[in-house]
C-alpha cells in the first residue's frame, strides 16, 4: 500500500496527469507538486496514485531494478507456497 | 571487491566489539529489503536489525475496522479502502469476510469516481496510513470531493510513534533508519529530534540494499565517533524540508489528535483527524462513531512486534495457525507487515 513506484509523466492536465511505467499508463494526481515544477518527461515517485517527488532518470531505473528483484522473489515465494 | 562487500566489511570494522546494538527500521519496504536480501545474516553477531512500526494496516485500531465493517452493512453506504485493509482481522471479522458493501481502491481518486458514479449512495473512504497516504487524501479534498463522499480518517504520524519508542528503555534503540518515502513528505529535518535531543544516530535511506547498507554504516560511524546527526543517504528523493506543498495541504485539512494504535494503546498527538472546517466530510461525525474497546487476539504478539520488542518468529502462532492465507493478527496481512515478510523469508 505504501510502496512508491517511479513513473514518467506523459501528459499534464494539472491537477491531474498521466504517467507511465513498464508500458503501463495510469492517471495520476499532481496536486502534491507545484504546477510550475512539472514537465512532460519528468520522473516522479507515485504513491497511491499521486506524485510525491521528482527524481532523476538514473534513480528511477535503480529503484525499478530493486522493485523488479523484489517482485521476482515474491513471485517465486508465491509459487513455492 | 565490489561496493556491497566494501560496505559490509566497513560495517564489521565499525561495530564496537564490547556492546550490542539495535538499529530499527520504520518502514515495511526496508524490512522487505532486509529480509529478502538476507541482510541480517551478513551483519556482525552483536548488531540487530529490528523492524518497527512501518506497516500502516498493522497499527490501525480494531475499533476503526469494526466501524468500517458496520458501515459497509448499511444499505445506503459503500465503504472504499485500500486492498490490504480489507483483510485485517478484528473480533468482528474483517471487511472482506464480514463487510457487505465495500470496494477496494488503489488511489483516493477512485473514491471520487465511485462517488460520482453512485450519487444516491453514501461513499465512505476508510483512509488509513502514514504521511505518504495522508497527503493524497488531502489532495482530493483540495481539488474538491462530491457531496456524497465522506472520510473515515485513521491516519498516523510516524515521527510521534518513533519518539514513543525512543523513550521505551526496554527496546533500547541505538539507531534509526527512517522511512524513505515518508521522509519525502516530512523532510529529513523532521528526524533531527532523534539525533539532537536523544543522541540517536539517524539516517534516511532508500530501499535498494546497498543504500540501506550505506545507512547502517553511517549509523555505526556516528556511534564510533560519538557524534550524532541525521544523515540523508536518499537525497535523490528526500529533501531536508520535504515536500512543502504536500505538508501545507496536510496541515490545511488535518489536525493532530490523540489516537489509539493497535497493540500499542493510546498515544497523545499521534494521529490526524479532519479539521473542524471540514467536519461535514468526516464520517466519524456523520455516523456518530464512538471508540470500541480493543480486545487482544489470544496468543498474538503483533503489538510487541510493531514496537520492536519481539521478532515474528517469537510468536507461538507464527507459521502455525497464523499465515498470510489465514492471518490471526494484523502483522501477517500486508506485504509490509513484519510477520508477513518473515513468513516468506524466515527459515
Amino acid at each position: 500500500m505504501c510502496v512508491g513506484v517511479p513513473m514518467q509523466i506523459t501528459e499534464i492536465n494539472y491537477p491531474s496527469g498521466v504517467a507511465e511505467a513498464k508500458g503501463v499508463k495510469r492517471e495520476i494526481g499532481l496536486q502534491l507538486m507545484p504546477e510550475d515544477t512539472l514537465q512532460i518527461g519528468d520522473h516522479v515517485i507515485v504513491h497511491v496514485g499521486f506524485a510525491i517527488e521528482k527524481i532523476d532518470r538514473e534513480l528511477a531505473d535503480e529503484i525499478w531494478d530493486t522493485l523488479d528483484e523484489v517482485l521476482q522473489m515474491m513471485d517465486e515465494e508465491e509459487k513455492g507456497a | 571487491m565490489n561496493k556491497t562487500q566494501d560496505i559490509i566489511k566497513a560495517i564489521h570494522s565499525l561495530v564496537p566489539p564490547d556492546r550490542n546494538l539495535k538499529i530499527m527500521n520504520v518502514c515495511g519496504s526496508h524490512e522487505h529489503t532486509i529480509s529478502f536480501s538476507g541482510m541480517r545474516s551478513l551483519m556482525p553477531e552483536n548488531l540487530e536489525l529490528i523492524p518497527g512500526p512501518g506497516c500502516p494496516v498493522c497499527v490501525c485500531p480494531e475499533s476503526d475496522i469494526i466501524h468500517a465493517i458496520q458501515l459497509s452493512k448499511k444499505e445506503e453506504v459503500v465503504l472504499v479502502t485500500y486492498g490490504d485493509m480489507v483483510r485485517v482481522p478484528s473480533k468482528k471479522g474483517s471487511i472482506r469476510t464480514d463487510g457487505i458493501n465495500f470496494r477496494i481502491i488503489t488511489s483516493p481518486s477512485e473514491a471520487i469516481r465511485i462517488a460520482e458514479s453512485e450519487p444516491d449512495r453514501t461513499i465512505v473512504f476508510f483512509s488509513i496510513g502514514f504521511e505518504t497516504t495522508t497527503a493524497p487524501t488531502a489532495a482530493i479534498l483540495e481539488t474538491g470531493i462530491p457531496d456524497n463522499l465522506f472520510i473515515l480518517s485513521s491516519h498516523r504520524l510516524t515521527p510521534t510513534i518513533m519518539e514513543v519508542l525512543v523513550k521505551d528503555r526496554e527496546i533500547g534503540i541505538d539507531g534509526f533508519v527512517c522511512p524513505g518515502h515518508v521522509s519525502a513528505i516530512v523532510g529529513s529535518n523532521a528526524w533531527n529530534v532523534f539525533s539532537e535531543k536523544y543522541n540517536i544516530p539517524t539516517v534516511v535511506a532508500g530501499f535498494e540494499a546497498d543504500n540501506l547498507l550505506l545507512g547502517i554504516m553511517e549509523i555505526l560511524l556516528q556511534v564510533k565517533e560519538g557524534e550524532f546527526r541525521t544523515t540523508n543517504v536518499y537525497s535523490g528523493v528526500v529533501r531536508p524540508e520535504g515536500n512543502e506543498q504536500a505538508r501545507k495541504l496536510l496541515d490545511k485539512y488535518f489536525k493532530v489528535s490523540d489516537v489509539n494504535w493497535r497493540g500499542i494503546g493510546h498515544i497523545p498527538a499521534s494521529g490526524l483527524e479532519l479539521r473542524e472546517a471540514f467536519s461535514d466530510r468526516d464520517a466519524r461525525k456523520l455516523f456518530k462513531l464512538e471508540e470500541i474497546r480493543e480486545e487482544k487476539i489470544p496468543g498474538c504478539i503483533c503489538g510487541n512486534v510493531v514496537l520492536g520488542k519481539a521478532y515474528p518468529a517469537d510468536c507461538r502462532l507464527f507459521k502455525k495457525s497464523c499465515s498470510p492465507k489465514s492471518p490471526q493478527g494484523p502483522c501477517m496481512v500486508s506485504g509490509e507487515g513484519s510477520c508477513n515478510i518473515w513468513y516468506k523469508t524466515y527459515k
